[in-house]
């Protein structure tokens, strides 16, 4: 004992240097600490220890206030103040004069009352790191030891032959400074389908449960690392696998995943299929019916390849593309009054606008995103008073200036939940990185690298980024206000609002004071931020900024702090910003991300084919950031257009691609869909050319009908309001109120019977002699014209449009209307039998028109309509 | 009302997700839905009101006040005495306290999570999340294992719930109103009424219509999650649309004056009614919200003013309806929040607030045969934990789920095969039938 205190002393005055660790740091923990020789680290060994044992956990004294008055960091990371909470208080944990009386030893070996119950015996080797660490001085080394660099973990994959099979795992730190150890009996694990594998908390043993793949994921001290574990579908694995197709690299990266799991991929789908699917997934609109007729008469090989091109370049793909970029960015009217009150409706405009634009001419996607970032609103040379003449020139209601020419969209940063510098690192994280940090806000991340630290170092980025109000105590701003009218030191009262005074005259065209983007190094004068960084003297609270996961930035180098973030993400090697978009871009073609959640890139949570988002991550930057090489990559894959119909092997998979999915449509295409399938001759056709009524478009940012009301079809049919930061806001489940909608709701009766393809149907019907109509009606037209009776003219005029587009339907062919709709609703010509049966029901009903609209009914009311397939 | 963003900037809404992680394989029981066979003979629960205090309510200030603490965490509120002797709550509840006799106040509740997320799943499922699996909420279970009425909803969400099938499929899902009701009013639940000309004979020849057409998927049938919730939906809309039941139930008009006369003029009051009617009428399950209880700051102020009151008025209502339309017997009741608040109150603010705290917090059970009038367990001298064994929102939830009947040990199949008891570890609390 006397001599173990000397060694102790001898080492904590820094007499002796002895590494146990050293001599063979690759044997397994346990055995190294069998003994008590070994001297333990606090950083490598200690905390790990309290870690791995329980002792950090949330239920014990990782909780935010402790456990008998012993508080540990959660999942332990806060070396400092654990260090304290271990040595310091009234009742320290470590006893430096007594080591072996130590609450940390007493406490769990059950020596002395413990809540925690029996977690090791005495002289154990958990026992013997916490002894040998309070013997040897109980130092914190946290500061002077190497950051990890990586957890390797051996074997580098789990290839189980059959159910019940274990192996086991190791895993190996490797430290900054080359340094490598064993720390299997330290490390924590976990599985992410415990259906697929099991895993032992304790001792690393990985058992095989069930057919598929899943990760087991390692996790010591700020290390965390996956490795795949798999066992095969069926006896088809590896070399008995059957010769697959796979023209494209997309598809040579699938099968080659599939062959190792036994999945056979099912064929292809058809062309009336394919073209649906592509249809709604590039444009978010129903294929129209003359269009299917085209693709199938089509005999082209190179079809689907064109369609896809074609599809691209229509105005429906950047409409629903625009619809997805404000889903992430964030595009609500109820949440923009920061950038000028009461405008919310134009920001809103202005920022769907400004991203439909960019889509349409296809700006690279690093390009539209730095428009974001690095927003400005009043550029450098601007007076404020020219900035407020341009502001108000975007709001005002007579042809207001198109704000799309502008570089950057300044709007995305007066969302009022991104105005606090931690909001606006969660929504930047979430946006741009598909990371989500709000675990790091509080502590340690339990499933990636991410600390504490990181998070604030993070936020650093955004203490200096903030809209800023403007002061009515400037002289500039109260002459503006002065000039329309309104005093500056008016309040709201008795029905006056000032504010909303000072809106109308902006939209009258007069200029009114705008609130304005800062983006300064320290903070922004007037927010709590700023009030905080001068509450403290000599700024001892001020955190260096680092890029996540990166490298410390020396903000004063830069302008504006935004620009050495933008730079990190643009950079080569940047792990997040590519494949957040390229992953969220998958999901959206196959209803399940690379990475899933798709907005989940975490170390935990690995992508199910690491080769194929590699694949598509540096193509697409490769290419310059083009979205559309992006989808057409994608959707121009086998694996895209395989049918949903599954074989022997590939049913129960979801994660490999190996079949279609099917998936609900989103909310504003079914909307759209349930539009195209009803709607008159006429407005069908322009229907894939006009997307400004259509909901993928314009209609679909909150609020956007103009009223600032929520559609009550959109919400049931799970549209996101865009406030949280999760791709979960947007839900494709199906509901009973859906069911009721569709089944019963009034606008959907309005749909069917309110001035659409059926009443063009009656109307033909009804009269008799449908040529006789038109030439009456022309004949009373040109009557109008040679009157000069514009009004009356213009609206026969477009009666007349409107009875040439109904002039087709041929009310008597009702085997071409049953085609039509069936083509209208699940884009397929019907099969005979169905054609037949559907042929009955109509020849039944009091009249053509009757049959159909209840047919139409029926058809709307199918899965297969509602169902992307 | 429906949505309220919490601390962690996390909104409320279902976390519906089809099914669970891995494979989509064998479901739908909703088709082999058991018959209504009882074994427990205490279980005297035919149907259950779930209400969820969405936020975290302070047990401290509510239903587990400590007039002897000290002044970091006593707080402002006095205790008063109820209509059971030896049990006092929070002078702002005076409702609650003429009607303590109808309901058990279990305190000492505690568990881990201290995320808004994470607790209510856990309170909503009565199993610790996981990641690798989506536990069902009670309506879920409830919809699966008590026979419904075909022309009602089993499962419906005034206005909203957290609470999804989980991995049983959104078959199991709830349906959400979408908007809460006002007394003496009709709630017009959109799509239920037959307007248009339509007759119920219209409805029904569709239903014909529609089962011959919509043929496309027969082969994926039951296999998939998707589909088999979409088969269950609609069936349901039409049992709802051809039948008066549903209308009926939702009508707040037809309610009489004496039993609207118990409830306050606030939304979750009428949320309330509108449950009661439902179960009156035969719906297996109802949930009903009253959130904004997650009082960083200002706790005491926004407690007094904003919410103790509409739950005073809202939940005394709820049992004495229950109780007067002869319901309370047939209807086991369950509050609760993802957990308590710290005891120690923060400086956030002037007056102070209390921030998140699993390890202690209250529930309340009543109703459907269990004894009310008890306190079920207790904190310690700071509500700070529990006095001595802890209460697990696991053995709430079994307590539950006895009352229907349910037998927790049941396993069910995930998706992907994997077989996963209806609550894995709890043990209903046996003070409740005593």
């Amino acid at each position: 004992m006397v001599a173990r205190f000397v060694l102790g002393l001898l080492v904590a005055i820094g007499l002796l240097q002895t590494d146990a660790l050293a001599v063979d740091a690759t044997s397994p923990i346990s055995a190294r600490f069998a003994g008590s020789d070994a001297r333990p680290s606090y950083q490598k060994h200690v905390l790990p220890l309290m870690s791995k044992v329980g002792c950090s956990g949330r239920a014990c004294h990782g909780s935010f206030q402790g456990q008998g008055g012993f508080r540990l960091s959660l999942f332990g990371y806060d070396f400092k103040q654990d260090f304290e909470a271990l040595l310091g208080g009234d009742e320290p944990r470590v006893n430096l004069k007594s080591p072996h009386d130590s609450l940390i030893l007493r406490k769990p070996t059950m020596q002395e009352e413990h809540g925690g119950e029996k977690l090791f015996d005495v002289g154990s080797w958990q026992y013997n790191i916490l002894a040998r660490w309070i013997e040897t001085g109980a130092k914190d080394d946290s500061a002077d030891n190497p950051a990890i660099d990586r957890l390797e973990i051996q074997p580098t994959e789990l290839m189980f032959k059959k159910p019940g099979e274990t192996m086991q795992l190791r895993v190996l730190a490797h430290w900054a400074d080359g340094a490598v150890e064993d720390v299997t009996d330290l490390t924590r694990f976990r599985t992410n389908d415990e259906s697929v594998a099991k895993v032992d908390e304790k001792t690393g043993v990985v058992r095989a449960e069930g057919a598929g793949d899943t990760h087991i994921v390692a996790f010591y001290d700020n290390g965390v690392a996956p490795v795949a574990a798999l066992l095969p579908v069926g006896k088809q694995a590896g070399p008995d696998y059957p010769k697959v197709a796979a023209p494209t690299k997309v598809d040579e990266l699938i099968v080659a995943k599939l062959r190792k799991l036994g999945i056979v991929p099912s064929e292809l789908c058809t062309d009336e299929e394919f073209l649906r699917r592509a249809s709604l997934d590039i444009g978010g609109t129903l294929p129209s019916p003359a269009e299917i007729r085209v693709f199938k008469a089509d005999t082209s090989s190179d079809k689907r390849t064109k369609k896809i091109d074609e599809l691209l370049a229509r105005p429906t793909y950047v409409a629903w593309w625009t619809t997805v970029l404000c889903d992430i960015t964030g595009n609500n009217t109820n949440q923009l009054e920061i950038a000028g009150k009461y405008h919310e409706q134009e920001w809103s405009r202005i920022w769907y606008d400004w991203i439909y634009r960019r889509v349409a001419e296809n700006v690279p996607y690093d390009e539209m995103m730095a428009g974001l970032v690095l927003a400005v609103s009043r550029r450098p040379e601007q007076s404020y008073e020219d900035y407020c003449a341009e502001m108000t020139s975007y709001v005002r209601s007579e042809k207001p200036a198109d704000f799309t020419g502008n570089d950057t969209l300044p709007q995305f940063w007066g969302r009022r939940n991104m105005q606090k510098p931690e909001e606006k690192a969660l929504v930047f994280s979430y946006t741009f990185l598909g990371v989500r940090l709000q675990c790091a806000e509080c502590h340690k991340h339990p499933f990636d690298q991410w600390t504490q630290q990181d998070f604030q170092s993070f936020q650093a980025f955004f203490t200096g980024v903030a809209y800023k109000r403007q002061d009515r105590r400037d002289p500039v701003v109260a002459q503006m206000m002065r000039a329309v009218g309104v005093e500056p030191d008016e309040g709201k009262a008795n029905g006056n609002n000032p504010g909303r005074r000072l809106a109308q005259a902006a939209r009258d065209g007069k200029t009114v004071p705008f609130p304005e983007l800062i983006a300064r190094l320290d903070a922004v004068p007037g927010t709590k931020a700023y009030k905080e960084l001068k509450s403290v003297k000599g700024g001892s609270r001020v955190i260096t900024p680092k890029v996540l996961g990166g490298e410390e930035v020396v903000l004063a180098s830069y302008a504006d702090p935004r620009e050495p973030l933008m730079n990190w993400m643009r950079s080569a090697d940047n792990p997040y910003f590519a494949r957040a978009w390229v992953n969220r871009v998958w999901q959206k073609y196959f209803g399940v991300g690379i990475i899933e959640p798709a907005d989940d890139l975490n170390l935990a949570n690995p992508p199910s084919n690491a080769e194929l988002l590699n694949y598509l991550t540096q193509g697409f930057v490769a290419s310059g950031y083009d979205m559309k090489w992006l989808h057409r990559t994608i959707a121009t894959s086998d694996a895209y257009q395989r049918s949903r119909k599954p074989n022997a092997t590939n049913e129960p998979d979801r994660r490999n691609f190996s079949h279609a999915m099917l998936r609900r449509l989103p909310a504003e295409v079914a909307m759209d869909a349930l539009s195209s399938a009803t709607a008159g001759a006429a407005e069908l056709a322009q229907f894939h050319g006009d997307v400004k009524s259509r909901y993928i478009g314009l209609k679909t940012t909150q609020g956007g009908d103009g009223r600032g009301q929520r559609l009550y079809s959109l919400g049931i049919f799970g549209r996101p309001d865009r406030i949280t930061t999760c791709d979960c806001e947007r839900s494709n489940d199906p509901t009973l109120l859906q069911s009721l909608y569709l089944y019963n709701d009034a606008e959907m009766y309005k749909l069917i019977n309110a001035g659409g393809w059926i009443t063009d149907l009656a109307r033909v019907e009804r009269s008799k002699d449908f040529p006789t109509l038109v030439a009456f009606t022309r004949k009373r037209l040109a009557e109008y014209e040679k009157a000069g009776d514009n009004v009356r003219a213009e609206k026969t005029r477009a009666e007349l449009v409107k009875m040439e587009a109904v002039r087709e339907l041929n009310v008597a062919d009702r085997d071409g209307l049953i085609e039509e709709l069936y083509l209208r609703t699940v884009s397929r010509l019907p099969t005979a039998d169905e054609r037949a049966r559907a042929l009955q029901e109509v020849n039944a009903s009091e009249s053509t028109s009757e049959g159909m609209r209840q047919m139409l009914w029926v058809l709307l009311n199918t899965k297969e309509f509602i169902l992307n397939h | 009302m429906s949505s309220h963003l919490f601390c962690d900037g996390v909104r409320r809404r279902d976390f519906l997700k089809l099914g669970a992680a891995g494979a989509g394989l064998t479901l739908p029981a909703f088709m082999r839905q058991e018959a209504f066979g009882r074994v427990d003979s205490q279980s005297k629960a035919t149907s259950a009101i779930f209400v969820q205090l969405a936020g975290g309510p302070s047990h401290i200030d509510t239903f587990d006040l400590k007039p002897d603490a000290p002044d970091t965490h006593r707080g402002q509120f006095k205790p008063i005495s109820t209509n059971v002797a030896g049990i006092e709550i929070s002078e702002h509840l005076p409702k609650l306290a003429r009607c303590a006799d109808k309901f058990a106040v279990l305190r000492g509740v505690s568990h881990t999570l201290a995320a808004h997320d994470l607790g209510t799943k856990y309170l909503n499922t009565g199993n610790r999340p996981l990641p690798s699996l989506e536990f069902p909420g009670y309506g879920a279970v409830i919809m699966k294992e008590l026979a419904g009425d075909p022309e009602l909803p089993h499962f419906v969400a005034i206005p909203s719930t957290p609470q999804s099938g989980g991995y049983l499929g959104p078959a199991f899902g709830p349906l959400r109103t979408g908007s809460t009701p006002k007394i003496g009013q009709r709630f017009n639940l959109r799509g239920l009424d037959l307007e248009n000309g339509i007759t119920l004979e219209d409805v029904r020849k569709r239903q014909n219509l529609l089962a011959r057409f919509d043929t496309a998927f027969a082969d994926v049938g039951k296999n998939d999650q998707l589909i088999a919730g979409l088969d269950e939906f609609n069936q349901r809309a039409f049992a709802m649309l051809t039948s008066e039941k549903a209308r009926e139930a939702f009508d707040l008009e037809r309610e009489s004056p004496s039993i609207n006369d118990m409830f306050g003029d606030d939304g979750f009051s009428a949320s309330c009614l509108l449950a009661t009617r439902l179960v009156e009428a035969g719906v297996r399950f109802v949930t009903v919200s009253l959130g904004g209880w997650d009082t960083h700051a200002d706790n005491f102020t926004q407690l007094k003013n904003k919410l103790l009151p509409p739950l005073d008025a809202g939940l005394s209502g709820l049992f004495s309806a229950l109780a007067a339309k002869g319901l309370l017997e047939s209807t086991a009741v369950f509050v609760t929040g993802e957990f308590g608040r710290t005891p120690k109150i923060n400086q956030r603010s002037d007056e102070g607030g209390r921030d998140h705290y699993p390890r202690a917090m209250f529930c309340i059970l009543g109703g459907g045969g269990m004894r009310g009038g008890q306190v079920i367990g207790a904190s310690d001298e700071l509500a700070a934990g529990p006095k001595a064994d802890a209460i697990t929102p696991d053995d709430v939830a079994a307590s539950f789920y006895k009352s229907l009947g349910i037998d927790v040990s049941k396993e069910y199949q995930t998706s992907s095969g994997r077989p996963v008891m209806i609550v894995r570890h709890g043990t209903p609390l046996r003070q409740l039938w005593a």
